[in-house]
């Protein structure tokens, strides 16, 4: 491979991902319309009032908050089943580890579509009250993020080498509630931090669970949103485009420190 | 008697493994098992009158055949193309040792972009590729009209863009690890015992490469095989599984069209979990040589 093939490669693709996002950009903080967009026109009528306009939306307001409050049950949903069954297959059960990493990757393979009518139809006639509330969406979100959450968790346990450590504490007499509070969790903080902000960049970029629920979160608000008042509407998917990133460049940054070795891919 | 106390020291272990392992497992059976069964059984009973697999026959007929025919192209499309642009760059990535800052940048960005899917994404190429989107009049200005090429974002070629900018961040991040499994000491090894750069790769680079990228692949393919919201978001009616299911599911349709929508669904599970299990086995392949 050439040096001009290369760095064609890389300039083309770096195109590619940067255009759409100034195009949305553009079109969100610019009022001149495309058609009218010239040599000297392409400097005039930026402003941030989109942004504005979107922030003093009071509907927004609550979308955004039922998104940050699904993210935060959706992690101590995803903790409180995870982190637990992690640890104990790690240092006292490793047979059960194959099962696991099999199971955690089942919720990839049902799409959400099905996921929600094979719920709704379960809980239609027992408990209904269920799927009325907006938080009925924690656990869809639990499981769909799994995958990921289970194996940034999973990652940490086997980065520290968790057994080893377990048995050195046990050596010198602690006891099960000290090596798990003093030596273990300290030593995960990384990967919790991980998983954590990966379920909520999951979360607050989820759309096919809440529009099929018609629950009203930041995604499902964004796209109705975006009908009425195009410009708002993309500057706040430009915000919420670059809070996704952030929060999973916190992750990519946080593993690697670590020097952890985490699949944040699939879905 | 030592071996005993370490047998039985196991199986207590064990039993305090499965006790925590309760929760999880209800939770597990709940809201993943049991509603899969449900839909899979109701597939395979239509109209609750015994076992037929009428149901998932329909599934496969007329506008439904289409809906399957128009997401396997899309996702092999996306899949081959974005695989070997994602599979390039990591070549090319390796082959680069300077700048430093371009090897983080890109990871970080790959890791992002490969989860951008959903409404943003598709806000950000209305606004490039739309009707009034700026590339459109950009080369509009330059007398092309790429609408004559069929991009448009509710076009085939459209969405194949559209995905491909989740597609080949996700193939870098994959085809990374087995790429730096192939270590230079092999390609010297072969280079001393006369074989040509030609005559490595067919023998050794690619074999060793080709677990790694069938896996890759395939893994693109089922991820925009079943995504959902970039597709919704840019083209509701369109003729692809996950909205058809949508559609027959939402009560848009006259009742009884909920066993249709069951069937595809089954079909949909059949799909993914057959490409799982060959994901796994490529994998295990892959780590043979990526595993040090």
């Amino acid at each position: 491979m050439t040096k001009v093939f290369k760095w064609g490669f890389l300039i083309v693709l770096a195109l590619f991902f940067v255009v759409p996002l100034l195009a949305m950009a553009r079109f969100a903080f610019q009022s001149v319309p495309v058609a009218l967009l010239t040599g000297e026109t392409w400097l005039k009528g930026w402003s941030i009032d989109p942004i504005i306009a979107a922030s003093t939306e009071p509907a927004m307001w609550t979308a955004a908050r039922t998104s940050a409050l699904l993210a935060v049950f959706t992690i101590i949903l995803t903790l409180v089943l995870l982190l637990p069954l992690a640890i104990v297959t790690e240092i006292k059960a490793p047979r059960m580890r194959p099962w696991l990493t099999a199971l955690t990757l089942l919720p990839w393979v049902v799409p959400p579509i099905a996921l929600v009518v094979g719920v709704s139809v379960t809980f239609r006639t027992g408990a209904p009250w269920f799927l009325a509330s907006v938080f009925s969406l924690v656990p869809f979100y639990a499981l769909w993020a799994m995958p990921f959450t289970y194996r940034a968790l999973d990652a940490g346990l086997q980065a520290i080498s968790a057994r080893t450590l377990y048995e050195a504490a046990r050596s010198t007499g602690a006891s099960f509630p000290t090596i798990i509070l003093r030596v273990i969790l300290p030593n995960m903080k990384a990967s919790i931090v991980a998983a954590a902000a990966l379920t909520t960049a999951l979360v607050l970029g989820e759309f096919a669970f809440a529009s099929l629920l018609l629950k009203e979160t930041l995604p499902t608000f964004m796209v109705n949103f975006q009908q009425s008042q195009a410009r708002a509407g993309l500057a706040l998917a430009l915000i919420i485009l670059i809070f996704t990133a952030l929060a999973i460049g916190i992750v990519v940054r946080t593993l690697r420190r670590r020097g952890l070795n985490v699949q944040t891919t699939g879905l | 008697m030592r071996s005993r106390q370490l047998f039985s020291q196991t199986n207590s272990d064990t039993r305090i493994g499965l006790y925590v392992a309760i929760p999880f497992v209800l939770f597990m059976g709940l809201f993943l098992i049991y509603p899969t069964v449900a839909i899979v059984g109701s597939a395979l009973s239509p109209g609750e009158s015994g076992f037929s697999l009428i149901g998932l026959g329909n599934a496969l007929s007329g506008s439904y055949r289409q809906g399957f025919l128009n997401s396997t192209a899309l996702a092999a499309t996306t899949a081959l193309i974005g695989g070997v642009l994602g599979l390039t760059l990591a070549a090319i990535m390796r082959s680069l040792d300077r700048p430093r800052w371009l090897h983080s940048t890109l990871d970080s960005w790959s890791a992002v972009a490969s989860q951008l899917g959903g409404v943003p994404l598709a806000f950000a190429f209305i606004a490039a590729i739309g009707t009034q989107g700026l590339l459109t009049k950009l080369f509009g200005q330059l007398g092309i009209d790429i609408n004559d090429f069929g991009i448009s974002p509710t076009g085939f070629w459209g969405l194949v863009v559209v995905y491909l900018y989740f597609q080949i961040p996700l193939m870098f991040l994959v085809s990374l690890p087995a790429l730096n499994g192939l270590r230079k000491t092999w390609r010297e090894a072969a280079a001393l015992m006369g074989a040509s750069p030609t005559r490595y790769w067919l023998r050794v680079g690619i074999p060793i490469l080709a677990p790694a990228a069938l896996g890759g692949m395939l893994l693109l393919f089922v991820n925009s095989f079943a995504a959902y919201a970039t597709a919704y978001v840019l083209d509701p009616g369109g003729a692809l599984v996950p909205l058809q299911i949508r559609f027959l599911l939402q009560g848009n349709v006259i009742s009884g069209e909920e066993d249709l929508g069951y069937a595809i669904v089954t079909w949909v599970i059949a799909l993914l979990l057959a490409s799982l299990f060959l994901l796994t086995y490529l994998q295990r392949r892959t780590l043979r040589w990526t595993r040090s």
